[in-house]
């Protein structure tokens, strides 16, 4: 199975290369990426070829193409890869606006590719198990959730509006939005959202609290901040919790962890399953055995919805209703 | 040395009974009498500290009104305003427990007619007599963790028993909003002042009996100088249990009484099954105790608590403010206006 990467300007590339290379009978056959410099190490580090332009790369007949490119440079090569008939695993948030995920969706439709949004966080095995345990009725009917997906500022051009779309809204809202979905089988119909700008020395939106109303009448909250200093003894985190009629549950994906207590500091260690390893596993399985995908282009959309209501909630300082007015076509 | 001060007790329930043993404790304060419409407490109470049991605050205004210094009023909080006027027509200090008032109005009346009695009142916001919560505050005015930016606190734990049941009752109570997120939002203004913002949701709604005993509400509040905080409010879980993060420019600062646990107690229950954990946080002074004897001092010296009957009142008005954000499913501005002097 002949696989491509087009970009490493996101760092979980180097998570899915890894894991891809590792993969029985899964060839990374090139990686292509408009800075030079990043694409030749990175062709380097996991022994394959170097393309200047994802053009090149999709000529070469690929099976499956990894785009971890920044969310507003999604559209172009996901597109391009769909039309080359390459199923795609796109990064999370799929794109920076809801045009270009409805146009990377209608591209994987109309060639008849899988589209998978690149939401690792699905494969943590407690959120797994949260679910399972959830879906068998343990908790009763879910009533509240509570959700946190607190980080570093990950800099570069996450600071960037024109390439990321936003800040901290954007990029960290997508995940536990998407868990919250998948778990309640239910869309977000309303959200309030607190934004600002506290912790950077960028002007970006870094700091954010969004409350969501579901259909079913379920209501949530989800810190979405890059409240951690850059001595944070881990990246972030991702924390859920459920309130049901017959008790409360509560995850926390990066608990799995050793304390490291280093004269240079706390470090926490985690020791649980790999997640990004299991997504791209997920994804390549998906593709070897012609089925569905496990997380949809429409999940991925549906979750950037939420995180574009949130910036249009801040700004009018009101709830704003979703799939209101502009009608998601698919 | 002073006088011993005179303490009247009203409602003797979980509250009540924290007053009145601190009373007995203190060395300068006397329990003199205790007021409750259940009988076989108020004689319990009287048999145990020598104090005068009184069934109703009315009868006990009547028999012993002229002798007594301090009345603390800890009934249900719809109460609050007749029990507070009461007890300021006798000229007597009184503390009330929180919140202040199930309403803006009430609260507002209760502190202009104190002031036109021209007794003090003050108002049990307990937390700010908590270490935990002291030092947080301590590090903040120190600037320990830079500019604050996003907080998130938790608060609760199973659903609270209590005499008629009133805490279900949101009428009465206002409910885990009111009742419990106070805490918070006294502890919040204190830490960064105005709030200019509420959005809230809950599962019990605003009014009515809460049949399903059961709560839980998310709110957040924005402040005047830009913080946003999220609050937890729950009588969904089993246990007691307070945390609280404040995020800033240059560090976190994290408290979690279900981590930072001094003494836990685990014992295997008679029947066999596993037994529960029990953690407890022991302190020289319990913060009821620590409260309650700052308000004897203020009383006796006549100095500004650390914790002021307005302070109180603008803990209910952003209470009043979350409730309404849960009714109308909006954000409410609050707009505050000083109370009239």
């Amino acid at each position: 199975m002949k696989v491509g990467i087009i970009s490493f300007a996101h760092g979980h590339a180097h998570a899915y290369a890894s894991s891809l290379v590792a993969i029985d009978g899964v060839t990374v056959v090139g990686i292509a990426d408009d800075n030079e410099k990043r694409g030749k190490e990175a062709a380097q580090q996991y022994q394959t070829d170097y393309y200047q332009s994802y053009h090149e790369l999709l000529a070469q007949g690929l099976d499956a193409v990894v785009v971890t490119s920044e969310n507003a440079r999604h559209k172009e090569p996901a597109v391009a890869a769909a039309k080359s008939g390459a199923p795609v695993l796109c990064e999370k948030p799929l794109a920076h606006t809801v045009e270009d995920a409805q146009a990377i969706i209608a591209a994987c439709e109309d060639a008849g590719v899988l589209l998978q949004t690149a939401f690792p966080v699905r494969f943590n095995e407690a959120i797994k198990r949260a679910k399972a345990r959830i879906d068998a009725g343990e908790f009763g009917d879910i009533l509240a959730m509570k959700g946190t997906n607190r980080g570093k500022n990950p800099g570069g051009w996450f600071n960037d509006k024109q390439l990321a779309g936003g800040g901290a809204v954007i990029d960290h809202t997508v995940h536990v939005v998407d868990i919250m979905r998948w778990i309640l089988q239910e869309d977000v119909t309303d959200v309030y959202a607190e934004i600002d700008q506290h912790f950077s020395a960028k002007a970006i939106d870094d700091a954010g609290i969004l409350s969501l109303t579901f259909q079913n009448g379920v209501f949530a909250t989800l810190d979405c901040s890059w409240s951690r200093n850059p001595n944070f003894p881990i990246w972030g985190d991702v924390t859920l919790e459920f309130i049901g009629t017959k008790g409360t549950l509560k995850v926390d994906a990066q608990a799995q962890k050793l304390d490291l207590y280093h004269s240079g500091g706390l470090q926490y260690n985690f020791w649980g399953d790999n997640m990004d390893d299991s997504l791209v596993r997920d994804f390549i399985e998906s593709v070897q055995q012609k089925r569905s995908p496990s997380v949809t282009g429409t999940d991925g959309l549906k979750a950037l919805e939420v995180a574009i209501g949130a910036y249009a909630s801040a700004a009018k300082g009101d709830v704003v209703a979703l799939g209101e007015g502009e009608q998601v076509a698919r | 040395m002073d006088q011993m001060v005179r303490v009247m007790v009203v409602g003797l329930g979980t509250m009540g009974a924290v007053h009145a043993s601190s009373f007995v404790e203190m060395d300068e304060t006397e329990l003199t009498a205790v007021v409750d419409v259940k009988e076989e407490r108020a004689n319990e109470w009287g048999e145990k500290s020598g104090a005068k049991s009184f069934y109703s605050f009315d009868e006990a205004i009547k028999e012993v009104g002229e002798d007594i210094d301090v009345i603390s009023i800890c009934v249900p909080t719809d109460l609050h305003p007749a029990f507070v006027k009461k007890a300021a027509d006798v000229k007597a200090a009184i503390i009330c427990e929180k919140p202040l008032a199930r309403s803006l109005e009430a609260a507002e009346e209760m502190i202009t007619y104190c002031r036109k009695q021209g007794v003090a009142l003050y108002v049990g916001h307990v937390v700010r007599f908590f270490p935990e919560y002291q030092k947080a505050k301590q590090a903040l005015d120190e600037s320990v963790v830079g500019k604050v930016g996003v907080v998130r606190t938790t608060r609760g734990g199973s659903y609270p028993v209590a005499t008629e049941d009133w805490y279900a009752n949101t009428d009465r109570s206002g409910g885990l909003v009111l009742d419990l997120l106070v805490h918070d939002f006294d502890f919040l203004r204190w830490c960064f002042g105005e709030v200019e913002r509420v959005y809230a949701r809950n599962l019990a709604g605003v009014a009515g009996i809460n049949e399903e005993r059961k709560d839980y509400a998310l709110v957040t509040l924005r402040f005047v100088n830009g913080v946003i905080a999220h609050l937890e409010g729950t009588w969904a879980h089993e246990g007691f249990r307070t945390s609280f993060e404040l995020a800033g420019k240059e560090g976190i600062l994290h408290y979690d009484s279900q981590k930072n646990q001094a003494l836990v107690a685990e014992k295997a229950s008679p029947d066999g099954k596993p037994g529960v954990a029990v953690p407890e946080s022991p302190l020289k002074n319990s913060p009821y105790y620590t409260e309650l004897s700052h308000f004897i001092q203020c009383i006796q010296s006549g100095k500004e608590p650390i914790v002021t009957a307005e302070d109180a009142l603008k803990a209910v008005e952003i209470g009043m403010a979350a409730l309404q954000s849960i009714k109308k499913k909006k954000p409410v501005t609050i707009h505050s206006q000083k109370v009239a002097h």
